[in-house]
């Protein structure tokens, strides 16, 4: 996770985080299934894959490298707490329009769009608004587009479902006034 | 990847770079602090998923991807993108590396688009993690119901756009 306080001992922590468990886990499935496709495949088919992953590698790594900064100058540059009160003050169909636009913009993961969750949750917002908000999030967040979508699929894809996800939060925040 | 999509990262980073400068406060240093920190986060685990990913795609004979997530799968082939992105328990760099291959691999834009949709809004690492503990269960039952039909509209969407 990441904090805003930087005390000695804060990046040996956070080198030991991306070297934890959850990696020995990435790094086991990933012997396991080259193991598996060794045996099955064949060694051809293998030394292929390989090839194919090493261009992939090289083609993505810059692209995430240039996503990240452009992401953490992002979040350095919104404000975010004008962001809550902005939409608490804002109720009925406006307001489902403006969770959206919100959601869309939080930058950061899971770790900064819940806790901002919770807080216009307890500051009184209908439950149409949160789940607009964070299916927004999910669906249309700037952030996992630059950094997730781009690289990986490819900017006509990725614009694709950007645009034809639009409507998709404020269904979901309509759907969540019926149901609520 | 194409022109447009470099120019908007770099570009982009250039431009909001610019304006952290501008700023003349500590914007730019904790700005590139943070990238740093997220690439050390992700980028470790992001290779070894790619490898992962692309055996297992290759381990899955093509014509079974081409069969049910591919174009002459029609609408039965956003159902099961949909229900694919509902099991995957990961974070962002499974989910796009397993869509990736699958791309490669011959899957259609709208079983793809259901896939990414249907993880996206429902990913149950983040429920576990952050949503229960921060919300509570009623909310999470309230927002799962409402998302439900998400996946299925944003592939049928996308069926209709691509068939022209």
């Amino acid at each position: 996770m990441v904090t805003d306080d930087r005390q000695s001992g804060y990046w040996p922590d956070l080198i030991k985080n991306s070297f934890g468990k959850s990696f020995w886990l990435f790094v086991g499935v990933a012997a396991a299934m080259a193991a598996v496709g060794y045996i099955v495949l064949g060694q051809d088919a293998f030394t292929d894959v390989i090839v194919r992953d090493r261009g992939l590698l090289a083609d993505l790594l810059p692209r995430v490298a240039g996503a990240q900064i452009l992401a953490g100058f992002a979040w350095v540059l919104l404000p975010r707490d004008r962001m809550s009160t902005f939409m608490k003050s804002n109720r009925g169909k406006r307001g489902l329009v403006l969770a959206a636009a919100a959601g869309a913009i939080t930058p950061g993961g899971p770790a900064s769009a819940f806790p901002f969750l919770a807080i216009l949750a307890g500051s009184g917002a209908d439950r149409g608004i949160l789940v607009t908000y964070i299916t927004s999030w999910a669906l249309l967040g700037a952030q996992r587009i630059i950094v997730w979508d781009i690289p990986l699929m490819g900017i006509e894809f990725s614009i694709f479902r950007l645009l034809l996800s639009i409507p998709l939060p404020i269904i979901a925040g309509l759907l969540a006034r019926r149901l609520a | 990847m194409n022109d447009a999509g470099a120019l908007i990262l770099y570009g982009g980073g250039v431009l909001l770079g610019g304006i952290a400068v501008a700023r003349r406060d500590d914007s730019f240093r904790d700005g590139l602090s943070r990238a740093l920190e997220q690439a050390v986060l992700i980028l470790p685990r992001l290779i070894f998923a790619l490898i992962a990913a692309s055996f297992i795609v290759r381990l899955i004979p093509t014509d079974l991807i081409v069969e049910y997530l591919g174009a002459e799968a029609g609408i039965k082939g956003i159902v099961i993108g949909s229900l694919a992105g509902l099991v995957v328990p990961s974070g962002p760099a499974v989910a796009f590396a397993v869509a990736a291959s699958f791309a490669l691999e011959g899957a259609s834009v709208p079983a793809l688009v259901a896939f990414l949709t249907a993880w996206s809004v429902f990913a149950a690492h983040r429920v576990f993690i952050f949503e229960l503990p921060l919300l509570g269960a009623r909310f999470v039952r309230l927002r799962m119901l409402s998302v439900i039909p998400l996946p299925l509209i944003a592939g049928a969407i996308a069926m209709l756009v691509t068939s022209g």
